[in-house]
């Protein structure tokens, strides 16, 4: 594989006293969708604008095309930057701003005028040159920033929340748009965002950050399917987490005593981190538990419990189902088909599950 | 960029440095050498390097400064008084029932004449409280009264109409802005909970406003009791204002010592009764909105 | 309800506060004169005699002269302040900016005073240029207050985007920042030349032989023969004012507009 087109190295980030970035360490590929996910704070701008050269590493490497970036500014790097606020410039029109980063380029006036409307093509907004900044809808305006970046023929394209200042259906096609440019220009994008399904959707690879650190780095179904510890497992769709005991280990299975679920056998690679002081667990995901209706046959281990309540989604319904012998309740994610008749509060059912889909975090 | 940020504050001070150069050299050290002259003693056409105490022993005793300096003082509490309390239904009224965009517009109508010829407009009021000025013309004219009036023109009452006047805008467009700043959820909120629109207007809006007052209070107060043109023009004799007397022993009768020292006492007394002010007010300048 | 008895309040209000300019012209074109009531026909003479007072013609230039001085020299020093105080941190920084707005507060005839004592205690003699340094002085505090609304109002990440997209911290200074608080500026110099045209007291006391327009104009309040003729010469300067005022509030008000910005209010705001 060609060489990382992006390599971070144990970066750290010092304002005053908080420390923004505790060693974050990555490869970047080049050509590849990267995301940086996280809750708010977690330091996923600080570290963008530190592969963009807005803020220099108190230690740690940045590299970009194998080349060190200590020292090189923000205008030397081969990188630019999408905004959240898009910081389009007001003073300018749609070809004024996007031409803005040609100036010092040797092309032609005839030649960068045909670079802007080729950008301006690309994102979707031929014939807008001439219109004012401030005439442009939040959608326009996020386009002319990607127009301006990409004009430039960047390495990487960083974008920070690009999509969280738009409506919900916006967003959506956006975000189609979006994947589809980056296959098109076959440029990096490094894209910002606290918005899991939005990562999850969009990207080759998502590195999930909490608090300054990378928690995990993978792809999309990786993510979801192993996360390596609870709190990521939390934060990216839902998990049911039941209490759990470890009876037995060895290299060939783990054997869990679960509540509610009773005896199973884990493979040895399905176990994660639990945080810190908790006592051991086994998560499942809500569509890996299915109700079974009326007299359906069982299909693998069967637990029973009483619906607590019952959320329909049109699509789906979901169930809050407290299984007997477990404590609380756990999440069951239906679809709605044709045959199925949707529970009522206070049911009892029989739920069916899979060794194969439970997650011991201890 | 970080070299940027953590020379920051080398950056900032650089960048604020010729400003605060030229303050300190403009003000800083004239304030200084003013001080220093109040100490010194006055020969006739020059000054003596003496220390002396006798330049505000005589500012102190002589009742003739004691009165001009209260009437001073009076005057400015008078001016200030009624010019806040005059601006303040303005400022009202501009933020809570003018329309966002209209707003500066109106505020521009406030400030308008205050950018106008300050000592036209001081001897303008001469010509409106004047013998045959208009308030008199007018109320003749009426047939309200026979002899005009002689107590609207070269006295105090004149001063306090003229400057309250001129400071109006000054008043106006701080409270403007302290109840512009106020989150009109907060007013909603509190008659939710019951109160009348004017209990929400005492317990709510009032309290909230207190800085912007403070400030009209302070942006009024301290230039007024300082003021010379209008004491000047329409004050007479018994309206002179302590501006006028350190005009006179500056520019006429050239006594340095006894000038500085009448205007570093005028700072003084000026200082502390704002400090008190301000103090005295500060459990509601501390609100955070 | 209540807002309409406020909205006749502040009709009343602003009548009074316009009340004496109204005067200006009336006088200004009364043929009598007497300041007083009644008036007399309608005269545009003491236009003409405008014309023919070189004194008035001489201290109307050195005003110009120093006004333009002033409200460059303050705009400049204003720029620098407010960009320090809306993007930086530095140690003292509340003190030294009050320190630097202090004249917004201070009575006129202390700078005037202080500023005399120094000038001639340094042996200099009293020029237009001591009134300039006073009137600097004065209009910064002004300057800084109008700039520091324009610089606050200019997103940071349009500079960052500039850098980003290749240019340097200098062109980036002349291509986004000067181009956006370029109506702040213009607006600050029409403010402070305003100011500065205005201002009496501090010139009354630092002009040596050469007087400003209002230096020559409070001269001349002693002479009831000369009055009408002021009258008309505030006349003019009023429209004057009233033109340099609209400009400069269609250039604040445009510079908002560009960055994109909310109106809060007046330039004071
Ligand atoms: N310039 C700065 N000075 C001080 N603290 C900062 C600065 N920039 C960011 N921080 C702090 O660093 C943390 C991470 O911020 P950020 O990278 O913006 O988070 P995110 O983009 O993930 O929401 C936050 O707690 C923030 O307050
Ligand atoms: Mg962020």
């Amino acid at each position: 594989m060609a060489d990382p087109i992006i390599q971070l190295e144990n970066v750290t980030k010092r304002f005053d006293d908080f420390e923004a970035l505790k060693g974050v360490s990555a490869d970047i590929r080049e050509g590849e969708f990267f995301s940086l996910l996280g809750p708010s704070g977690c330091g996923k701008t600080t570290l963008l604008r530190t592969i963009a050269g807005f803020e220099a590493p108190t230690s740690g490497q940045v590299r970009i095309a194998g080349q060190d970036m200590a020292g090189v500014p923000p205008n030397r790097r081969p990188t630019n930057m999408v905004f959240q606020s898009y910081a389009i410039f007001p003073h300018l029109d749609v070809a004024g701003n996007v031409g803005f980063g040609l100036r010092r380029s040797p092309m032609s006036a005839a030649e960068k005028a045909r670079a802007v409307d080729e950008a301006l093509e690309m994102v979707g907004l031929a014939g807008y040159g001439r219109r004012a900044a401030h005439a442009l809808s939040g959608g326009q305006r996020q386009r002319v920033a990607l127009a301006r970046a990409l004009v430039l023929k960047p390495r990487v394209l960083l974008l920070d929340e690009p999509l969280s200042a738009l409506d919900k259906k916006l967003r959506e096609q956006m975000q189609g748009e979006l994947r589809r440019l980056q296959r098109q220009v076959g440029i990096t994008f490094i894209l910002v965002t606290h918005d899991q399904e939005e990562a999850l959707i969009m990207s080759d690879r998502i590195a999930v950050m909490f608090e300054g650190q990378i928690a995990q780095m993978a792809n999309p179904e990786m993510l979801y399917r192993r996360p390596v510890s609870r709190r990521v497992a939390e934060f990216i769709g839902v998990m049911n987490f039941l209490p759990a005991r470890v009876t037995a280990s060895s290299p060939a299975g783990i054997e869990v005593e679960i509540a509610g679920l009773g005896r199973a056998t884990l493979s040895g690679d399905s176990h994660a981190e639990a945080a810190p002081g908790e006592p051991p667990s086994v998560g499942i995901r809500p569509e890996m538990l299915t109700i079974l209706f009326g007299n359906e046959p069982e299909t693998g281990r069967v637990a029973e419990g009483e619906v607590r309540e019952v959320v329909y989604y049109g699509d789906m319904t979901y169930y809050e189902i407290a299984i007997d012998g477990a404590p609380g309740t756990v999440t069951v994610s239906m679809r709605n088909l044709v045959n199925r008749p949707v529970l009522r509060r206070g049911e009892r059912t029989r739920i069916s599950w899979d060794e194969r889909a439970l997650i011991l975090f201890r | 960029m970080s070299e940027w940020r953590s020379s920051e504050a080398a950056r900032g001070l650089a960048l604020v440095g010729p400003t605060l150069l030229y303050a300190v050299a403009m003000l800083a050290v004239p304030l200084g050498a003013v001080l220093v002259y109040s100490f010194l003693t006055d020969g006739y056409l020059t000054i003596i390097p003496e220390f002396t105490l006798a330049n505000y022993a005589e500012v102190f005793s002589d009742p003739i400064y004691r009165q001009v300096m209260a009437r001073s003082l009076g005057v400015a509490l008078a001016v200030t008084v009624a010019t806040v309390v005059l601006a303040y239904p303005v400022a009202y009224f501009v933020a809570f029932h003018v329309r966002p965009e209209r707003r500066s517009l109106w505020l521009f109508l406030i400030t308008i004449p205050f950018w106008t010829s300050y000592l036209i407009r001081v001897f303008l009021w001469k010509v409106i409280l004047g013998y045959n000025g208009v308030v008199n013309a007018t109320l003749t004219g009426l047939g309200i009264i026979d002899e005009p009036l002689t107590f609207i023109l070269y006295n105090v009452n004149a001063v306090v109409i003229t400057l309250a006047h001129a400071y109006a805008p000054f008043a106006i467009l701080p409270i403007f802005v302290a109840l512009g700043k106020i989150d009109r959820t907060l007013l909603e909120a509190a008659q939710d909970l019951g109160e009348s629109r004017l209990a929400t207007f005492l317990r709510v809006t009032l309290p909230l406003s207190v800085p912007g007052v403070v400030a009209a209070v302070l942006i009024v107060f301290i230039p007024t009791v300082g003021d010379y043109v209008t004491p000047r023009l329409v004050g007479g004799p018994e309206g002179r204002m302590i501006a006028n007397i350190i005009q006179l022993q500056y520019l006429r009768l050239d006594n340095y010592p006894l000038g500085s020292a009448l205007a570093v006492t005028a700072m003084a007394i000026v200082t502390v009764i704002a400090v008190g002010f301000v103090l005295s007010l500060r459990r509601y300048l501390r609100v955070r909105q | 309800m209540k807002g309409r008895w406020l909205r006749a309040y502040t009709v009343l209000y602003l009548l009074f506060l316009y009340a004496p300019i109204a005067l200006l012209p009336i006088f200004a074109f009364n043929d009598a004169t007497i300041i007083a009531f009644p008036l007399g026909g309608f005269t545009g003479r003491w236009f003409v005699e405008l014309g023919k007072v070189p004194a008035l013609h001489d201290a109307a230039l050195n005003s110009v002269f120093i006004a333009a001085m002033a409200s460059v020299s303050a705009t400049v020093l204003g720029m620098l302040a407010a960009c320090a105080s809306t993007r930086y941190e530095f140690p003292a920084k509340r003190p030294i900016m009050g320190f630097i707005m202090l004249p917004l507060v201070l009575p006129e005839i202390i700078v005037g005073v202080s500023l005399l004592v120094v000038i001639l205690r340094a042996g200099l003699h009293l020029s237009h240029w001591s009134i300039i340094a006073g009137h600097i002085l004065i209009v910064t505090p002004f300057s800084i207050a109008i700039l520091s609304s324009a610089f606050a109002s200019l997103d940071r990440s349009l500079e960052e985007a500039a850098i980003d997209l290749g240019e340097t911290p200098w062109s980036t200074f002349r291509l986004v920042t000067l181009p956006l608080v370029m109506p702040g500026i213009i607006s600050s110099l029409l403010i402070g030349f305003t100011i500065s045209l205005d201002e009496f007291i501090i010139a009354f006391f630092l002009s040596g032989s050469e007087p400003t327009l209002p230096v020559y104009i409070f001269g001349q309040l002693r002479f009831p023969q000369k009055i009408p003729i002021i009258m008309a010469l505030g006349t003019i300067l009023v429209v004057l004012s009233i033109l340099l005022l609209v400009t400069a509030e269609y250039f604040r008000r445009r510079g908002i507009r560009r960055a994109g910005g909310q109106d809060s209010g007046g330039f004071l705001g």
